[in-house]
């Protein structure tokens, strides 16, 4: 009886401590692999009750996890949500199956900027779901000098008041902006110049997060932070002090995009819900829960004026924004760069 | 069943070799320990001499450049890496945890085993209800606590026990505060296991021969618990070593630890042969830890 209670302690410890992870499924309707937190249950449910496919919905919470679980388990995914470097790495692979355009007459709805852009360069591959850059946010109540870009957050006199993301890619490309190279000059010698700043970068910063850098902003834990413009925007809309500045450097937008994996059982049914959320009154449903910009054009028309001027939202200006490429296995070399000055 | 219970009255359990029957009712561990730890650490094993493709993908040649990162300095070319600095870090964040465990888990495991009977299933309970709650919703939990503009920051504050907020979490000592946390059942259950065992009459024996309370606990108590205690350190101090999600969380990821390098290989950096050749060193760094307890354990 003692061992039996103790068992089943275990046991029950074990269930509930381990995390579980849902098989994908491989049924006929529509297998989306998608962001969490990126694609509204209202718009799933209304293409279900348009076309009568069902979808099968799994998330990931970066691209690199979606390449692995992609590439471990051949075509089990109809439809999947990377990002624009992402889109050239899978198209130069030849794991994307070819868009057929006349199955998605709405693809006109795009802006002209979000259509054939250069990691997609024929539009064959892809089509742009949100765009949005990654730029500064600044508690406005704490930090009374002006931020304009990278030197001014990292000018020292904010040490350990600062979140950024907890990603290595991202954080090199900042380095880069601030010594007027191009995010995507990843060279050996280019590295070996971005080591001295963020030498003197990294220990200023208080919190590394990439899934919700807002929170850290929100609880006064730091004052600035330099993370995705949907956090901003979100943080915006609960507190004007929080500003969101695109850095005066260079900033990073990111395309996240559908595309079609190679192999794919459904394709028909893929290209269906392309050009469902293309619909202006779809992608407007998108906007409204995750106030990214908007590559819709015909759905810009139909926000509201308090969407539209959230400045992290549709950026007032011109600034410089400039996409990442793939940069296939430099990555190793930035992943060593900044666990080396992280360890130390 | 009831063929071989007479045989097994007959002769010694301990010296008959299993039958048919006890190898069926062993099957299904044995698979479980061949598909979930066998399996997966061939593959670590293999992947851990391969090289990665532009996407990431493993390629089977072999090299032994990933352990080389591991052990061998690039710019220097001088033995010892960061690698070690981040182990040795997690090492100590462990072993913290262990410690303040064993010390908090000992007396809480002793009380519910002592307790009377009909009470040692509520108390039991109350030590796992935390954990029917998700893992991530008690870590943010810590985060509301701890913030800067938190719970206790705001309690303190309003009390005037502090005038300005104390910096509590995105530090070392958050951590391992979160580690203790998640942790802490983990060792009272098998000590708990050990101290339902121990027998009443051995105490009282020890007591009418003259030994006082603390030489009854260090010559009675102690070695009639320790495998549990041993137990318990292993179930606390391995997965303290691994673990990536509070580090992260609680501690802001400003100094990694090895769970979280490892778990940036297989996302982040895309590079599985070298994540998988620093998780087999660290199982090699587990086989050690084990060695060593089970050693320690057969002295006491």
């Amino acid at each position: 009886m003692k061992t039996i209670r103790l068992l089943f302690a275990f046991a029950l410890l074990g269930i509930l401590a381990a995390p579980l992870h849902a098989a994908p499924k491989k049924k006929a309707g529509l297998n989306l692999f998608c962001w969490s937190e990126y694609v509204p249950q209202e718009v799933i449910d209304g293409f279900t009750k348009e076309t009568g496919i069902k979808v099968n919905v799994e998330n990931y919470a970066s691209n690199e996890e979606m390449l692995a679980k992609l590439l471990a388990g051949g075509a089990k995914y109809d439809l999947i949500q990377p990002s624009e470097y992402t889109i050239e790495a899978l198209a130069k692979a030849d794991k994307l199956e070819e868009l057929n355009l006349a199955n998605i007459p709405n693809i006109k709805n795009l802006a002209p900027e979000f259509t054939k852009m250069p990691h997609d360069p024929d539009g064959k591959y892809s089509v742009p779901w949100m765009a949005g850059s990654v730029g500064i946010v600044v508690n406005t109540a704490k930090v009374k000098t002006p931020v304009k870009g990278y030197k001014d957050v990292f000018d020292g006199s904010h040490k350990k008041r600062i979140v950024v993301l907890n990603d290595n890619r991202e954080i090199v490309s900042w380095a880069l902006s601030f010594l007027d190279h191009s995010v995507n000059d990843i060279t050996p010698e280019t590295l070996e110049k971005v080591k001295p700043v963020l030498k003197e970068w990294l220990p200023q910063v208080k919190v590394y997060d990439s899934d919700s850098p807002k929170t850290a902003l929100l609880n006064g834990d730091v004052d600035l932070g330099i993370v995705w413009s949907g956090e901003a925007a979100i943080l915006f809309k609960k507190n004007k002090k929080f500003q969101y500045v695109l850095p005066s450097e260079h900033a990073h937008r990111f395309i996240d995009s559908l595309a079609i994996p190679k192999g794919a059982a459904n394709k028909e049914n893929a290209e269906k819900f392309i050009n469902y959320i293309l619909k202006p009154e779809v992608s407007v449903k998108i906007s409204e829960a995750f106030p990214y910009t908007n590559p819709n054009a015909e759905a810009r028309k139909l926000l509201s004026k308090a969407q539209l001027e959230n400045p992290a939202s549709y950026p007032p200006g011109d600034p410089k924004l400039e996409t990442f490429n793939d940069i296939g296995k430099l990555a190793k070399d930035i992943d060593k760069l900044v666990t080396d000055l992280k360890g130390k | 069943m009831i063929a071989t219970t007479p045989v097994a009255s007959e002769a010694p359990s301990n010296q008959r070799r299993p039958g048919f029957l006890g190898w069926l009712l062993m099957a299904p561990m044995l698979l479980w320990l061949v598909a979930f730890v066998v399996v997966p650490t061939a593959i670590l094993f293999v992947y851990s001499f391969c090289q990665r493709d532009e996407l990431g993908q493993v390629v089977y040649q072999f090299s032994w450049e990933n352990y080389r990162r591991i052990f061998i300095d690039s710019d220097t070319g001088q033995f010892g890496t960061v690698y070690w600095t981040i182990s040795l870090r997690s090492v100590i964040y462990a072993a913290l945890t262990t410690g303040v465990c064993l010390l908090f888990g000992y007396p809480v495991a002793w009380f519910i085993g002592r307790a009377p009977e009909r009470r040692r299933n509520l108390l039991l309970t109350l030590v796992m209800i935390p954990f029917w709650t998700s893992f991530l919703v008690r870590t943010y939990a810590w985060i509301t606590i701890l913030s800067t503009e938190g719970l206790l920051n705001s309690f303190l504050q309003y009390t005037h026990l502090i005038s300005e907020p104390f910096e509590m979490l995105y530090t070392p000592g958050a951590v391992v505060l979160g580690l203790i946390y998640n942790y802490l059942p983990f060792l009272i259950l098998p000590v708990y296991g050990s101290v339902e065992k121990l027998d009443n009459t051995l105490i009282e024996a020890s007591f009418d021969l003259g030994a006082g309370p603390l030489r009854t606990f260090q010559r009675v108590i102690l070695p009639l618990t320790w495998p549990g205690i041993v137990a318990g350190i292993l179930l606390v101090f391995i997965p303290a070593i691994g673990m990536f999600g509070i580090t992260q969380l609680m501690g802001g990821g400003i100094q990694p630890t090895i769970g979280e390098v490892i778990q940036n290989q297989f996302l982040q950096a895309r590079d599985a042969p070298f994540g998988a050749a620093l998780g087999m060193t660290l199982v090699v760094l587990f086989i050690v830890v084990f060695w060593f307890t089970s050693r320690r354990q057969r002295i006491a």
